[in-house]
């Protein structure tokens, strides 16, 4: 790595180069110390800190916090994304959160980076996740059938076409794989920690209803690398593990997440349940996602109910109280961190695919 | 209305033709849509000010070329974008020109032969697809929008929206048409995830000044590039994961350069819209038009940095050219 670094490092191609060019087309030329940092604020009372960057000409990623799995960041990230579509703020065109993040999109003819630096601390002024927030947020309530055969046949099909030899596709399944990165006794335990915790959807992305989900009880966390390469096939409704985060693959497509089971649609734009009327994505980031077990047959049968809008989604209204779960954390930080021990322990010694 | 306002019978549907218009879908990042739109969107709104349509007008948006349409009306047409031979009832026809076109007739666009790798065909009054969430962009990723979601194929009909004046013998003069190449410079801005944490100042040396081949497995969702090993200014993404390219997933804007493990790959505007790689810079938007032309067989890319004062710039001249003063008579 370092030869090919000194090489391309090395040659002509470099800072003063594009200041020669630059020069040559009457552009600014850009200093040899240039950041794509716009601002730093640091952590201040409820306000993590917070780093701002350039994201072309038109947008900025507003980071927040350190690169931790601390779900107070994302709390902190939909607050902020919230507060920004009631307050109308000039120029934005529109904002996204990530785990700890929000892009936010503007006009640059209305407003400018530095302005949104600005618009934004008074906006971060008024979040404080621990003073009685609440996030707007449902609990929905989706079965989920494990080990089935249109997984199965996702790993299989990778397994002929892709990679025979992965390690997390060792026979036959990727759940042995989880639970032995993880330090977990066995396959139930694997479901167990998708089961035993409500799931908090951080964030929609990738594709257009995803969501990316975390346990809201890190006693049930686990970690698990992504598909080395990535499958070309998936099943709709498709649940994997990637990272620290689960999710729900709402069409038929490629993906890198190790597969556990199978849930019923998510995503429908041709809008055959009456859930998905006026809108094709039934999660939002801030919902909660609870898991329960049903066989195989009963989950196609669901699948099929839900297609021919005889299935009602069971959804709750019912708004996050984030300073009550803040509140609770600390009762179980012990177990929480014992469980991410394991984890950690057990992933030192387990082959990466 | 689109009803009487006549149709486009497809022919012939090429590689990949599909509807598309500009901004696209924006406003719905945060539920996992990126905008699709015109990949080239300087060459979709030039061919529809050539015919008189709103710039941002649903066309259609040709891939290499070698496609056919038949209109059941009289309409007035203009073709842009990439160099190739378009036709009319087998009677070759300009560029960047808007032509009236007998009911029945039988327009061609035939195959690019570089440089440049898309075409657009506007007609005066627009591709009439239904509007999905406000735009009748074709989402190749989603399978959603423009005609059910997917590319044309012959045999489709295509609704046209009526005709308010007909603007045929207008053309863009030669000064304010794109100028293409096998060797693209590419104006990009640095960010979000470059120096000082992410990458070295060697690595954004290297980002900006060497040339890049287009991998050819690329399209409207991505144009990946060659495999670099960067040095990077972190040894690994810590709990992201292993490879130092990694990062808690985030939302990615349109033209991102993402680095997923070694590979860079541009995002385009049916890309995914967040992930867990880095973005070492970002395409200034008004040279994203420039992703829309390039050969994913043997293009090269240099990116050129620029600051954001400069992109907003690239930004004002382009649309600046893309006013009436533009237009030429034939």
């Amino acid at each position: 790595m370092g030869d090919e670094a000194a090489v391309f490092g090395a040659s002509g191609f470099t800072g003063g180069w594009v200041k020669d060019y630059c020069a040559a087309f009457g552009a600014t030329a850009v200093t040899e110390s240039a950041s794509a940092i716009i601002d730093t604020l640091e952590a201040a009372g409820p306000r993590p800190r917070v780093v701002t960057r350039q994201a072309g000409d038109r947008a900025v990623l507003v980071e927040y916090g350190e690169i931790e799995f601390d779900l107070t960041l994302n709390f902190f990230a939909l607050a902020a994304h919230a507060a920004l579509a009631e307050h109308a703020v000039s120029g934005v065109v529109e904002s996204a959160p990530g785990f700890r993040s929000l892009l936010v999109t503007y006009d640059p003819h209305l407003t400018s980076a530095s302005e949104l630096v600005n618009a934004l601390s008074v906006v971060h002024r008024d979040i404080d996740p621990s003073a009685g927030m609440t996030l707007p947020s449902r609990l929905i309530h989706l079965p989920i059938a494990f080990d089935d055969e249109q997984t199965r046949a996702a790993i299989a099909r990778y397994g002929n076409s892709i990679r025979d030899d992965a390690p997390n596709c060792e026979g036959g399944n990727n759940v042995d794989y989880i639970a032995r990165y993880n330090g977990l006794a066995d396959r139930e335990e694997v479901y167990e920690a998708l089961l035993a915790t409500e799931q908090w959807t951080g964030f929609i992305g990738f594709f257009p209803g995803l969501p990316f989900m975390f346990p809201l009880d890190p006693r049930e966390v686990a970690f698990v690398p992504k598909y080395n390469p990535t499958r070309t096939w998936t099943a709709e409704g498709a649940v994997g593990i990637g990272g620290p985060c689960w999710a729900i693959y709402p069409v038929e497509s490629a993906g890198g997440y190790q597969l556990v089971g199978r849930t019923i649609p998510i995503y429908d734009i041709e809008e055959r349940n009456e859930v998905f009327r006026g809108n094709p994505l039934l999660l939002r980031a801030g919902d909660r996602v609870r898991f329960h077990r049903v066989e195989e047959a009963e989950l196609l049968e669901l699948f099929g109910d839900v297609r021919s809008d005889r299935y009602r989604y069971r959804i709750e209204e019912s708004p996050f109280d984030v300073a009550e779960y803040l509140n609770w954390l600390p009762s179980i930080e012990d177990d929480a961190r014992e469980r991410l021990e394991r984890c950690e322990a057990a992933a030192a010694t387990t082959p990466v695919p | 209305m689109s009803g009487s306002a006549g149709i486009l019978h497809v022919t012939d549907g090429g590689l990949q033709t599909t509807v598309q218009d500009y901004p696209g879908r924006p406003g719905m990042l945060a539920q996992g849509f990126y905008p699709a739109g015109a990949m080239d969107h300087l060459a979709l709104r030039a061919v529809n000010l050539v015919v008189g349509n709103p710039l941002g007008t649903a066309a259609l948006e040709i891939t290499l070329g070698g496609v056919g349409f038949r209109p059941d009306r009289a309409a007035t047409v203009c073709v842009g974008g990439a160099t190739a031979p378009v036709t009319v009832d087998g009677e070759e026809v300009e560029l960047w020109t808007s032509h009236r076109v007998p009911a029945g007739s039988e327009i061609r666009v035939g195959i690019a032969e570089g440089p440049g790798f898309r075409q657009y065909l506007a007609v005066a009054g627009g591709i009439a697809v239904p509007e999905l969430f406000g735009s009748r962009s074709t989402y190749t990723m989603g399978a959603l929008g423009g005609h059910e979601g997917r590319g044309l194929v012959s045999g489709d009909e295509l609704p046209l929206g009526a005709e308010t004046d007909a603007a045929a013998g207008r053309r863009l003069a030669a000064g304010a048409r794109p100028e293409h190449a096998r060797d693209w410079q590419i104006e990009a801005v640095r960010g979000p995830q470059a120096t000082p944490d992410f990458l070295t100042e060697e690595d954004m040396d290297t980002l900006f000044g060497r040339w890049w081949t287009v991998d050819p497995n690329s399209n409207r969702t991505g144009i990946r590039l060659e495999s670099h090993k960067f040095d990077w200014a972190r040894s690994s993404g810590g709990i992201a994961g292993g490879h130092p390219s990694n990062i808690l997933d985030n939302p990615y804007a349109v033209g991102s350069i993402n680095v997923n493990g070694d590979l860079p790959v541009i995002l385009g505007p049916d890309g995914p819209t967040a992930g867990g790689f880095v973005v070492a810079a970002t395409i200034a938007h008004g040279a994203f038009w420039k992703v829309g032309q390039l050969r994913p067989v043997g293009d090269r890319i240099r990116f050129r940095e620029v600051s954001v004062e400069d992109a907003i710039e690239i930004d004002n001249e382009l649309t600046g050219r893309l006013t009436e003063a533009s237009i030429e008579s034939v």
